[in-house]
């Protein structure tokens, strides 16, 4: 299949599922990525950051003329968010994530949990 | 304070994970409905926009390490922002309490694939 043709699938798939839950587009896209079009797992990671930054910017804008919305309460978040993005993309070659994700599966299979009970 | 100490920490925590790609964005958005007590249609929202001080932050440094790839750029992100108004169409005309379900369904998958991961 063509590639471009995989990406612009890949984007799509990402694209819906962060619009519709209001994030977790990453989690969709950096396998497709690697798995179906064949990219290396740092390119793919950082890659994927690159494209899902527009479509939250676009969901974001949409759920402010479509939704409710709370500057106060979101300004911590952000401003943690800004910082912790800054050190993430500090130590990115340094760190061995297989640990981290696999802590972070657990967190997810209970959140799954939670929301289906 | 302790009002702002945990959203913070939440904020900086995930926002490490969005750097690296291990998905952040859907541990904020649990942590904020499960612990803090956020009503989900806020926590949809405060989350993409937290991402993009976070991404853009992270996406700096990935520019300079020569880690992006072009070419899927450029097909991902037409039709990638296509998808994304549809599904943020669907989420501000459906109830939340309808989109419960898939996104438990949704953790459940992105959690046994995580784990699956070598």
């Amino acid at each position: 299949m063509k590639q471009q043709f995989k990406f612009g699938v890949a984007g799509a798939a990402a694209g819906f599922v962060n619009g519709a839950f209001g994030g977790g587009g990453g989690m969709v896209l950096a396998p497709m990525l690697t798995l179906w079009c064949g990219m290396e797992q740092k390119q793919a990671l950082a890659t994927c950051v690159a494209i899902i930054l527009p479509l939250c910017a676009l969901s974001a804008a949409l759920q402010m003329l479509w939704g409710s919305f709370d500057w106060l309460s979101a300004a911590p978040y952000l401003i943690g968010g800004g910082i912790g993005g800054a050190l993430g993309g500090l130590m990115f070659r340094k760190v061995n994530v297989l640990w981290l994700r696999r802590l972070f599966a657990a967190f997810l299979l209970y959140g799954g949990v939670r929301y289906l009970l | 304070m302790t009002a702002w100490l945990l959203p913070l920490a939440a904020g900086i925590g995930a926002g490490i994970l969005s750097a690296w790609g291990v998905g952040g964005g859907t541990l904020l958005l649990l942590v904020m409905t499960l612990f803090l007590d956020v009503a989900p249609s806020d926590a949809r929202w405060i989350n993409l926009l937290y991402f993009l001080p976070t991404a853009g932050a992270g996406l700096l440094f990935h520019r300079k390490s020569g880690l992006l790839n072009r070419q899927a750029l450029r097909g991902a992100v037409p039709w990638g922002l296509a998808a994304a108004a549809l599904g943020a169409w669907l989420a501000a005309s459906l109830d939340m309490e309808v989109l419960r379900k898939p996104f438990g369904v949704y953790l459940l998958a992105a959690g046994l694939m995580t784990m699956a991961k070598k």
